[in-house]
């Protein structure tokens, strides 16, 4: 049976399960603060003392390893899909480690800025900066419990398949990140 | 009925001893009894702080403890209380718990364990939010908008201690706890429907949850990204909304910010919150309206598209409350445009409403005066508002009376009255028992009566150019004494009004415990919640099999039945 048109209810909306549609109100209202806050952003740079500042090159090589981290959580859904024990563990394993590298490099970044004198209170450029990288990576630390939680019942199950369901949630929710953050880091750069 | 349950695509949770089944429940059931009984506690705190309010007004200086101070805190936590933790609390949390998964022929919400997260989270904002109060120099007195920069400066009344600073998190936290619980109302509504509920048949009252809703979660981001820069304003002592300030000669850290972008977003959140507050007041009036005059309801799709229109065009008539801040004439003008169009599909509503009690069946049950109050009521509020979106006559009117009497009619009395009739209607859903008729009548008379002794007056002070922010009015010149009198009057109803609201919750634990036993249907309504097996519903809400669902909502007095209504669950060879 399809469980997506359970035979006693309506079928729900796009034939979506359950988790699907909340998944994507989820990244809906995500988007929604993410667009307050380049709102916000862009009203506030019109004003004089507004200066900009040096966007750390550390941060393409960020911006390359959660590319990483979303092509691995990708890989994992897909070996899901196709029942591959293995690649799923790989592909999480790899979408894991990266997004710890994405946080610990956004981490350095800071300190690299605030080594430079770029602090915190001083201009609000540096606020908005370090405001909006601080979201994002509440919301990556979000995505690595669940990472967690799948991986370690990905790691208890031969049955790759079963976890299928999970897994494509969690890469959807890595590549909207990461396309959040594309948006987030061109934002820094045109500015 | 484990196997049942799987096969319906419906997961359930079966919970385990005392604890289980009352406190950490993920029953949507008793998650919306947690949800009506904290948001009508702290409600009450809410209705006590009013009175300390009209008690400095209506007799200055009789209380040595309301001192201006003090006076401005019991305003902000009054507003801040009854708009976000009671009334969004209580009408989203609590009725939209409690009516969406009856209403449409679920088990439970598509995800209990968030849900029941939801409602702690909830729970935990109202902790902090009460304990501003504990804190030296008590809550916050910077008026509910918590407009910067004076919002957290150390001038301002509870501006040197925590109060803004737990204001802040609270809002933060409620925004939290709102998101878990709203993702979970929008898809339970998309995707757990019983066969035959389509869209279109669901009752008005979910329409209505539902798009409050969205428009929540659209919403309380712009106020959760303007609560955390004002909390890194105040602790980090940035500069987003701070502009240059000098302080006794000398100049704060601050500089360069814009309060005016705080206000934007504010708003931005705060209007569409006007019509999360009214949508499900609106949705309550429907249900209640037509059930209670025996009459199907006047224009059902006109009714949906009308309330999406309200939805959308919310969004686009924030800075009507910001045109004394400085606004160009022509976005002015745009905004008042946007303000009257919105007028439109509520009147549209207003008039289905009438219409449908013409020529109806009319029981003048206690749920239906609470229905005529509302409609009387909120035509008035709703008339005054049309003074106010207009920007020539705003300029004068905003800083005055008019705007409190304003607002407080619209949504303050008239969600409450909706508020009150929801709950004398679904009361024996709940508790299996009836409420009592006579104590409800004249505990409706005097709240009617005496919310307009209390809010008409106002909008006559408000012509007179009282101001509506003053802790006292005694030592100006243009204020006549008569309004010293028509103050005293007001505080005196208001004493009245909220005494009495304590016969609603006598009657609630007395009722619960002693009242009549209710019928399984007791006012005939057509809707799902009224067809379960047991009442009230059991664990499940649907014994072994879901509901089938064969009509409309509304089949009052269908020609050829024998009843006079035909519930949403019986098919047309059925009737008899």
């Amino acid at each position: 049976m399809d469980k997506h048109q359970p035979i006693n209810s309506e079928p729900g909306i796009l034939k979506l399960s359950h988790a699907q549609v909340f998944l994507y109100l989820l990244l809906a209202v995500v988007t929604i603060l993410f667009l307050f806050l380049t709102n916000a952003y862009v009203f506030r740079m019109n004003f004089e003392d507004w200066q900009p500042l040096p966007v750390p090159s550390l941060l393409w090589v960020n911006t390359c390893s959660l590319v990483v981290a979303s092509m691995g959580m990708g890989w994992a859904a897909r070996a899901a899909k196709a029942n591959n024990k293995n690649n799923l563990r790989t592909g999480l394993f790899v979408g894991g480690l990266f997004a710890l590298v994405f946080l610990t490099g956004q981490f350095w970044a800071w300190q690299q800025l605030i080594a430079y004198g770029y602090v915190l209170a001083d201009n609000p450029a540096n606020t908005f900066f370090y405001l909006i990288t601080a979201l994002h990576g509440l919301h990556i630390s979000g995505g690595i419990v669940a990472w967690i939680v799948i991986t370690k019942k990905s790691w208890k199950t031969d049955d790759a398949k079963s976890r299928s369901a999970q897994v494509s949630l969690l890469a959807t929710y890595w590549h909207y990140l990461l396309l959040i953050w594309v948006m987030m880091f061109g934002l820094f750069l045109s500015t | 009925m484990e196997q049942n349950a799987a096969y319906e695509g419906q997961q359930i949770y079966h919970p385990k001893g005392w604890w289980g089944h009352y406190v950490f429940s993920q029953d949507h059931k008793i998650i919306a009894l947690q949800y009506i009984c904290v948001a009508l506690s702290i409600g009450l705190i809410g209705m006590f702080l009013s009175l300390l309010i009209r008690m400095q007004l209506g007799f200055p200086g009789l209380f040595d403890s309301i001192d201006a101070g003090s006076y401005y805190q019991d305003v902000t936590m009054h507003g801040m209380i009854m708009i976000i933790y009671l009334l969004t609390a209580l009408f989203l949390g609590g009725f939209g718990n409690y009516l969406i998964p009856l209403m449409l022929g679920s088990r439970d919400m598509a995800f209990p364990y968030v849900n029941m997260l939801s409602f702690w989270v909830y729970f935990l904002s109202v902790i902090i939010l009460v304990a501003s109060f504990f804190v030296p120099s008590g809550p916050t007195g910077a008026g509910w908008t918590l407009y910067p920069p004076q919002s957290i400066l150390e001038g301002t009344p509870g501006g040197d201690g925590a109060g803004i600073l737990l204001m802040l998190v609270s809002l933060a936290v409620f925004i939290v706890a709102f998101t878990m619980g709203g993702l979970n109302y929008i898809t339970t509504v998309l995707q757990s429907r019983a066969r035959g509920m389509k869209m279109m048949r669901m009752p008005l009252i979910i329409w209505c949850i539902f798009l409050a809703t969205f428009l929540g979660l659209l919403a309380f981001p712009a106020l959760f990204v303007g609560a955390i820069m004002l909390t890194f304003d105040r602790v980090l002592e940035t500069s987003f909304f701070m502009p240059e300030i000098f302080k006794g000669g000398e100049v704060l850290d601050y500089g360069g910010g814009s309060p005016v972008l705080f206000q934007h977003l504010f708003w931005f959140f705060g209007h569409p919150e006007v019509y999360i507050i009214a949508l499900p007041a609106f949705g309550i009036i429907s249900e209640l309206i037509s059930c209670h005059a025996r009459k199907n309801i006047f224009g059902y799709n006109m009714m949906v598209w009308a309330l999406i229109a309200i939805a959308g065009i919310s969004f686009i008539v924030w800075a009507h409350h910001m045109y004394v801040a400085g606004m160009n004439p022509y976005l002015g003008f745009f905004f008042a445009t946007t303000t009257l169009i919105i007028a439109v599909p509520t009147a549209i509503k207003v008039y289905n409403w009438v219409l449908t009690l013409w020529h109806a069946n009319i029981k003048m049950t206690v749920p239906m005066l609470y229905c005529l109050a509302f409609l009387i009521t909120f035509l008035i509020g709703g008339l005054t508002g049309l003074f106010l979106g207009n920007v020539s006559v705003d300029v004068p009117l905003s800083d005055t009376y008019f705007v409190v009497g304003h607002f407080h009619m619209v949504m303050a009395v008239s969600p409450v009255l909706a508020l009150f009739g929801g709950l004398y209607h679904w009361f024996p859903s709940v508790t299996g028992r009836m409420l009592d008729d006579r104590l409800g009548t004249i505990h409706f008379w005097i709240t009617f009566i005496g919310t307009y002794l209390i809010y008409f007056p106002m909008h006559y002070i408000g012509f007179l150019g009282v101001p509506r922010r003053y802790y006292s009015n005694q030592q100006y010149d243009f204020i006549p004494d008569s309004v010293a009198d028509l103050n005293q009057f007001i505080t005196i109803c208001a004493l009245i009004v909220g005494a009495s609201q304590f016969i609603l919750l006598y009657n609630f634990v007395n009722s619960a415990i002693r009242g009549k036993k209710a019928p399984k249907n007791p006012w005939g309504a057509c809707t799902l919640e009224w067809q379960t097996l047991e009442s009230p519903p059991g664990h499940g809400n649907w014994g072994d099999q879901l509901p089938v669902v064969y009509r409309w909502p509304y089949d009052y007095g269908l020609p050829g039945a024998t009843a006079d209504f035909v519930p949403q669950n019986v098919p047309d060879e059925q009737i008899t």
